[in-house]
């Protein structure tokens, strides 16, 4: 296993060793900019997507078709996404090393995927039936997808919380 | 004025008891961070409407009702985990400026959400003209984010 990683390794620790790279972990200035912004960023996504799954899960926002409501966040929620991902590879390059030996970030990382899969599935499959639940409490595929949304974004943040927390090292 | 009681959560056995455990505060802050992502959704839905943008189709007022009572949930749970960090860090948070920069805008906020935000909202459609609900809208960003949501996260990283 160290064998097949040491590619990525060896990437991490180039990346560690470039000069914006050093020059970003020591400004407590321009590092604390992008902490601050990732976390202001994942309000405007992690929120819009909650705000998705509790209408999915047919316990919030009932009042506003699913249809509607999916159009009309989605464009504010791929900002959030992209000011999050930016933000986010900012703090991965200015210390890669630190997120490279640490179980929480890659977690992390395997949770964001699974959770994108989650979106894309619902999207390709019980998105279809949309105009038969639009106005309704959806039916269980789409609950299915809305929990398993709210639970894989959730396990996301808390992952994310508990980099700084390196207990597995 | 208020150093003694900060003093006193700091050395209280609840204070104790949480710097005891290794994952307590870890997950307590976690939980924070998840009823934040619950909150700000719930107020974002509602002031992007306001600005004009979003759920366009759907009156203020209904998104306004939907998302309610999500911001009081939230809320809560924000102030019930947020308890818990303070009175482990009672005197690191008292020197911090940016602390008490959240206290103080924290019910400004509140308030202003509960009166001017919600009256706005809910008025009739054609009663409040886009410009004021834009206003509205912005303020209630600027106030929640601006003004609560970045200096708490620079308490910690300015200690």
């Amino acid at each position: 296993m160290a064998e097949l990683l040491s590619p990525l390794r060896s990437a991490f620790e180039f990346v560690s060793n470039l000069e914006n790279s050093i020059a970003l972990r020591e400004s407590q200035y321009v590092w604390s900019l992008f902490e601050v912004a990732h976390v202001v960023s994942m309000c405007l996504f992690a929120g819009l997507i909650i705000m998705m799954d509790l209408r999915l899960l047919g316990i919030g926002n009932m009042q506003t078709p699913f249809s509607q409501l999916q159009r009309r966040l989605f464009p504010w929620q791929m900002v959030g996404m992209t000011l999050s991902a930016i933000t986010g590879l900012v703090l991965v390059f200015g210390d890669p090393m630190r997120f490279y030996s640490n179980v929480f970030f890659w977690m992390k990382m395997t949770l964001m995927a699974i959770a994108s899969l989650n979106a894309m599935a619902f999207h390709y499959t019980t998105y279809f039936t949309v105009d038969t639940w639009d106005h309704k409490v959806p039916p269980f595929g789409a609950k299915l997808a809305g929990a398993l949304g709210i639970g894989l974004w959730a396990f996301v943040i808390v992952a994310g919380r508990l980099i700084p927390y390196n207990w597995f090292q | 004025m208020l150093q003694p009681y900060f003093q006193a959560m700091n050395d209280s056995d609840i204070a104790k008891f949480i710097s005891e455990s290794l994952w307590i505060y870890p997950l307590d802050q976690a939980i924070h961070l998840l009823f934040l992502a619950l909150f700000a959704g719930s107020i974002l839905i509602l002031d992007i409407r306001l600005l004009g943008f979003g759920m366009r189709e759907q009156s203020t007022a209904k998104v306004a009702r939907d998302s309610t009572p999500w911001v009081i949930l939230g809320f809560l749970g924000l102030v019930a985990t947020g308890i818990p960090q303070l009175i482990q860090n009672a005197m690191r948070e008292y020197y911090s400026d940016f602390f008490w920069i959240k206290m103080y805008v924290l019910p400004v906020a509140l308030i202003y959400t509960f009166t001017v935000r919600r009256m706005v909202a809910q008025a009739e459609e054609g009663r409040v003209s886009p410009a004021v609900q834009k206003v509205v809208g912005l303020v209630s960003i600027l106030l929640w984010f601006g003004g609560v949501t970045v200096p708490s996260r620079l308490i910690g990283l300015f200690t």
